[in-house]
């Protein structure tokens, strides 16, 4: 599988402000991704473009193996006339339901199905919300600060089982976690702060793929990578 | 929520009546132009048991016409949720129509439907249709990006769950038009009674009016207050039921 984009402009509709200049970069093969930087810089419009929710962009974004795409935010909510347990049961495919019950073991949910989504906290709706998506068929789901809120340790626990369980599939996970993105991804794509004019720049990550697996001093350099590409 | 509204109309009905008090007694006007209290209450207990079975007769149209207006503004609410050209279709229609005076539709309705129970039902509907079908149209082309968006891109996504969704999200809303909407009803099943009807509080106010008794008038504004005061009390409290039951059941713990 490969995410390839050339030369890719993007303006915000019926303004001049350029959002997106002139951007290429490619991902291949399975595994996390990462779209890094400061607040404001794109990276949600990227994930968008490459969702194909947005069209009205120039460049060219190419995507091999990946048929289905997805793109999952923070802010998703579910609805609130029944509970989470109901909600999930019903969007969740034929013979999936072993996979749902591994999830939410994983993702520490157990307890909450009969509860309703406005009952939870934010870290457990936006980990309910993700367990959705993973539920679907997709070969590249974008996971928009979808952790945003989860205890650091939770979110490793379920980055390492998400890697492991879903190891055929791509992530393009957008994060504002310096060192989760070092640690977890092969690719990050860091976008730059405007003002500084460096633009975009690709950085490889230390892909850890379990909780032994990390050499600190090669993180330690990521960081340090991405700290000057920023 | 039945209680205060009953209250709140009893605290300007008051008012209003001491007010008027106050004019006959600085200006010394005669009980032939506003009567005293005595005179009040005398002729109320004449008029009372008429007055409450016409106020029950308007209040049955207001009912009946209030809930055709419910239904068609919400079909024709959600068939014109769509940006498609027949929804835009719809949305202007409807707020060019709704900008036009349907009062002033009456004496038409009156000639060719005479003046019987399909005209005041027809005049009650048509008045509380608009604004609940705008009210209606608003919630109803509004997405909710934040619950749709996981519907629409996984191909989940049917008119019903949208329909389902969106309301919902905006129950509060809609259950305060519907109960707003009961005075509009009201309001035109009264106007088409005093216009042309030959029964109804509408129709009792309009003899009043020709006999110059402000005092059975007063009684009849009473009595419609009351009892409008009463049914949007109960469409609040049912409101409030349905958002309760359809939000958190009662085995839920907040946590």
């Amino acid at each position: 599988m490969l995410l390839e984009c050339h030369n890719l402009n993007f303006t915000y509709p019926q303004t001049e402000t350029i959002v997106i200049n002139n951007l290429s970069f490619s991902m291949a093969d399975s595994g996390f991704k990462a779209v890094f930087g400061p607040s404001g810089v794109g990276k949600t419009s990227l994930a968008k473009l490459i969702a194909n929710g947005i069209n009205s962009f120039t460049g060219k974004i190419k995507t091999h193996g990946l048929s289905t795409i997805l793109y999952s935010y923070n802010l998703e909510r579910l609805p609130g006339w029944a509970s989470i347990g109901n909600h999930l049961s019903k969007v969740t495919p034929e013979g999936r339901d072993g996979l749902k019950t591994d999830l939410i073991g994983i993702f520490k949910l157990e307890d909450l199905m009969g509860s309703r989504f406005s009952q939870l906290s934010m870290g457990q709706q936006n980990r309910i919300n993700l367990i959705r998506y993973l539920l679907q068929d997709f070969d590249l789901l974008i996971m928009d600060e979808s952790l945003a809120n989860v205890d650091e340790k939770l979110r490793q626990d379920i980055i390492l089982a998400i890697k492991t369980l879903f190891n055929d599939k791509m992530f393009l996970y957008i994060s504002h976690n310096l060192r989760e993105v070092s640690k977890f991804c092969s690719d990050i794509l860091v976008f730059s702060d405007p003002k500084g004019h460096k633009g975009y720049s690709m950085v490889k990550g230390q892909d850890c793929k379990s909780k032994q697996d990390l050499d600190k001093e090669k993180l330690d350099q990521t960081i340090l990578e991405i700290m000057n590409a920023f | 929520m039945l209680f205060r509204r009953i209250y709140q109309f009893l605290i300007v009905y008051c008012v209003g009546i001491l007010f008027l008090l106050m004019i006959k007694y600085a200006f010394s006007l005669s009980n032939y132009v506003i009567p005293g209290i005595g005179g009040i209450i005398e002729i109320a207990g004449q008029v009372a048991p008429t007055y409450i079975y016409d106020v029950f007769n308007t209040l049955s149209v207001t009912i009946l016409g209030q809930l055709i207006s419910i239904i068609m503004a919400f079909t024709v609410g959600i068939a014109g949720r769509k940006s498609s050209w027949i929804g835009s279709f719809i949305k202007v229609t409807a707020y060019n129509i709704q900008a036009y005076p349907i009062v002033a539709l009456a004496p038409i309705i009156f000639i060719l439907l005479g003046d019987g129970f399909l005209s005041r039902l027809l005049i009650a509907s048509m008045i509380c249709y608009f604004p609940l079908l705008l009210s209606v149209l608003g919630v109803m082309a509004a997405p909710v990006r934040d619950i749709e968006h996981f519907y629409i891109v996984t191909g989940r996504m049917r008119w019903q769950l949208e329909v389902k969704i969106r309301a919902f999200e905006n129950l509060s809303k809609l259950v305060t038009v519907i109960a707003g909407s009961a005075t509009l009803a009201m309001a035109g099943t009264i106007v088409a009674e005093f216009i042309a009807a030959d029964a109804g509080i509408g129709y009792g106010i309009r003899i009043a009016l020709y006999q110059s008794d402000l005092a059975k008038i007063f009684v009849a504004l009473f009595l419609i207050g009351i009892v409008i005061s009463i049914y949007q009390g109960m469409l609040e409290t049912i409101g409030e039921n349905i958002k309760s039951k359809w939000s958190i059941s009662k085995g839920d713990m907040l946590l």
